[in-house]
């Protein structure tokens, strides 16, 4: 166990370190934050860019910079954002909450819906039920979820006004983001959770069940769920680091002020440092759900637990 | 606990002064600056909340006059010695008192090694230092005459800031906690969520009818406007067109359409062919119908020009006329310059930029009516003002969007024109250079009126570029709000609104 933890303590830091690399490099390929600054307004000249760049420390060399980076980093520090001197870790404190709360939100809308769905819809096969959750869950993948944001926002936050349109300000504004972005996940997990049990519910050792005479819920739920759980766990899990995706856009749609925000903010701006530590977090949040999931087999298999 | 205690004091008093005066107003805006600090950006995002925050020693209205902020009166006692008397009495939010030693800080500050992390810096040159003479009195020594000067010292980085206060807290306290004299004191900000103020009953020109302000970062436009038609906000910014008429035929709003000082043209690059002829470039002047893509993109919301400024601008020659939409003509230049048919000309544009792609798409018809064949191109915001224009990358037109907030045509065409200015890579002319910097420093506001006007006037006729509209700032506003002109600088002085 304390080997399996090592290993993956090992593989997280390779992660982000490899994951700020490239943001670090591709975020320099093109524009300048100094000149950022100045965009429409006024004209710098190049004495007063070189100023700002040594201000921002952008005057070493890409790979001083970034060690820099690395080594505030191990230390807990992230710097300070180019526009003004707000350290970025007090940024990122504001912005996690919001944005893990969404997540986690969505998740389980998204799991509270689609476990009834796509075993039903499983056990029901063929059938007109089956059928319309099918269609549904289809239709649930085509909307782009910008769009389907803005439709809520319009039917919900303007012409019933049941909801706040946008902001972060309680229960109520939490509802349109997370199902915006609880819907899309719930269609996937529908059609994984639909496919797996159905192959699980063909397998040898679920005829071996009903021939012993077990009822079909026994069946279905001490054999075959327990068995469709690994892939659909993982599933979610994987969908968790597309989730900081779908953050992003959500975020934007209903003013969210989470990490997506943050992140695109940062990236018009140019403002390294935000960037950088945003990408961090994320990526280290990405790899905490993965071991967890990864933790999580154990509890499904008892063959993970042996090991 | 004490925060606690002290969260509670701060909302009781806002409840009990907001039962006796006006009320709450909400305004959503596109963008969070980030730093509240004049120095640390250079955003109107920031300009059309900090206003009611800080005062100048001169205000500009909406109408564009100046008048005495926390300076009574100024002079030129020499060319380049500019004297300010300053209003007594006036208290800073925090308590601490203005005086001269705070304006010297201000412009300490500004100008020294805090303020080089900045934009705003640059646009203060003029002034060598700031001289305390006594409390009430301060000599601005300057280096050169500034003629646009006294509009600069109304805004932006010239917002006087309390020096007590910045020497206890240090800068990045004063970043998200700003103090200043203006109507309205902060009393909370979010990051990328809303900043809160309230009235500020000792402000020197009165209390605001308001009771508290409240400012909303909303990037999508269409969730601004879903705010304002759910009533959940006042007052929303920059409405695109396209929503323009959602809210005209909403009867709880008003939609606002202010002429601003952005203008938007397609520059012409002089590096490479064919626009390094100026048949050529005339040619493109002539073959694009800005009042089609006026009437039909901008809804109408959109004035036409004749160079690179509004007819607010000081400079603006209303006796100067644009290129008539004539593609024969266009064609006629083209066969004399030796352009065949079919030659590739290229347009480059922010990709993000709904309104200029289509009207990027609209030239590009203009010019294939034409015969050209036109290369559309779209870059990230960042990179195309960072690196593909001050580059030189541009192919033979790209975007030109610019908005000075001093109406000062100088502020445009020194930096966009004038030869190795960061805007400005390819363009190099010995004469328009001289026209430009012998009104530079200019004090004689007569004498440079004409001179900017000929510099138009050249500008046209070199068509440097193909001035297409004079955007109009879209404000989309509830019936509930009194007393609220949309302004064209887009900052806001909310001093005298009020709501139902």
């Amino acid at each position: 166990m304390l080997r399996y933890l090592a290993a993956q303590v090992f593989q997280a830091a390779l992660v982000v370190i490899f994951v700020t690399l490239v943001v670090a490099v591709m975020l320099r390929f093109s524009g300048d934050p100094a000149v950022a600054q100045f965009q429409g307004a006024s004209a710098p000249t190049t004495e007063q860019l070189q100023q700002i760049r040594r201000a921002m420390g952008l005057d070493q060399p890409v790979g001083v910079q970034y060690l820099h980076f690395l080594g505030g980093v191990l230390r807990g520090d992230f710097g300070t954002s180019f526009r003004g001197g707000t350290p970025v870790g007090s940024l990122i404190r504001q912005a996690l909450p919001p944005t893990l709360l969404l997540a986690l939100s969505s998740l389980l809308l998204s799991l509270a819906l689609s476990l009834p769905l796509g075993i039903y819809a499983a056990v029901h096969r063929g059938r007109w039920a089956d059928q319309l959750i099918r269609f549904f869950t289809l239709l649930g993948l085509s909307f782009p979820n910008f769009w389907l944001g803005i439709m809520l926002v319009l039917i919900f936050g303007v012409t019933l006004r049941w909801l706040p349109p946008s902001g972060y300000e309680g229960a109520a504004s939490l509802v349109l983001p997370s199902v915006t972005l609880g819907l899309i996940l719930t269609s996937t997990t529908v059609r994984l959770l639909r496919a797996s049990l159905l192959d699980v519910l063909s397998a040898q050792y679920v005829t071996v069940a009903r021939s012993k005479g077990l009822s079909e819920r026994r069946v279905l739920y001490k054999h075959a769920l327990r068995n469709t759980a690994i892939p659909v766990i993982t599933f979610i899990g994987l969908q968790f680091g597309g989730l900081v995706g779908g953050v992003v856009v959500v975020e934007q749609v209903f003013a969210w002020p989470g990490m997506g925000l943050l992140a695109l903010q940062a990236i018009s701006n140019r403002d390294y440092p935000v960037l950088q530590g945003a990408v961090t977090v994320l990526a280290l949040l990405v790899v905490l759900i993965n071991l967890l999931v990864d933790l999580s087999y154990g509890l499904f298999d008892p063959r993970v637990r042996m090991e | 606990m004490s925060k606690i205690k002290a969260l509670l004091v701060s909302v009781a008093l806002l409840t009990s002064t907001a039962a006796a005066q006006g009320g709450t107003l909400t305004i959503a805006t596109a963008q969070d600056p980030q730093s509240w600090d004049p120095i640390d950006t250079f955003l109107v995002a920031w300009g059309t909340v900090a206003h009611n925050i800080f005062d100048g020693l001169i205000i500009r209205d909406a109408d564009l006059k100046l008048r005495p902020g926390l300076a009574t009166a100024w002079k030129y006692v020499t060319p380049t010695t500019l004297r300010f008397t300053l209003r007594q009495g006036v208290k800073f939010h925090d308590g601490e008192a203005f005086n001269a030693q705070a304006v010297k800080f201000t412009f300490d500050r500004l100008l020294g090694p805090e303020g080089k992390k900045g934009p705003q810096q640059s646009n203060y040159s003029a002034i060598k230092s700031v001289k305390v003479v006594n409390a009430t009195t301060v000599d601005f020594l300057l280096s050169s005459p500034d003629p646009v000067l006294l509009t600069k010292l109304s805004g932006y980085g010239a917002m006087i800031v309390p020096p007590k206060y910045i020497r206890e807290k240090g800068d990045a306290y004063f970043d998200t906690h700003p103090v200043g004299t203006g109507p309205f004191r902060f009393e909370s900000y979010a990051a990328a969520q809303n900043l809160k103020l309230s009235a500020y009953a000792g402000y020197w020109g009165g209390a605001p009818k308001l009771s508290a302000v409240t400012y909303r970062f909303i990037e999508e436009p269409a969730t601004r406007v879903a705010e304002l038609q759910a009533g959940r906000v006042d007052i929303a910014t920059a409405i695109p067109v396209a929503q323009a008429a959602t809210i005209k035929s909403n009867s709880a709003l008003t939609l606002q359409a202010i002429s601003s000082p952005t203008v938007q043209a397609l520059r012409l690059n002089f590096s490479h062919g064919p626009t390094n002829d100026v048949r050529v470039r005339q040619a493109l002047n002539y073959a694009v119908d800005k009042d089609a893509i006026i009437k039909s993109i901008l809804q109408g919301y959109a004035s036409p020009i004749s160079s690179l400024q509004s007819s607010k601008s000081f400079g603006h020659d209303p006796a100067l006329t644009s290129y008539a939409y004539d593609p024969a003509k266009a064609r006629q230049l083209l066969a004399a310059a030796g352009v065949k048919p079919g030659t590739s000309v290229g347009i480059d544009f922010i990709g993000t930029d709904a309104v200029f792609r289509e009207v990027a798409q609209a030239v590009a018809g203009f010019f294939q009516a034409v015969g050209l064949k036109a290369d559309l191109k779209t870059y990230e915001t960042n990179t195309f003002y960072s690196d593909i224009i001050p580059k030189n990358k541009t192919s033979n037109g790209y975007q030109m969007g610019w908005g000075g907030w001093t109406f000062d045509f100088d502020n445009t065409a020194y930096l966009l024109y004038h030869s190795k200015q960061f805007w400005n890579p390819d363009f190099v002319d010995k004469k328009l250079d001289a026209l430009l910097e012998s009104q530079h420093n200019l004090a004689d506001q007569k004498k440079r009126l004409t001179i900017l006007r000929s510099i138009a006037q050249y500008t046209r006729d070199q068509a440097i570029d193909i001035p297409l509209y004079n955007q109009q700032d879209l404000w989309g506003v509830s019936k509930r709000v009194q007393g609220f002109t949309a302004p064209s600088d887009s900052l806001l002085h909310l001093q005298t609104v009020s709501v139902k």
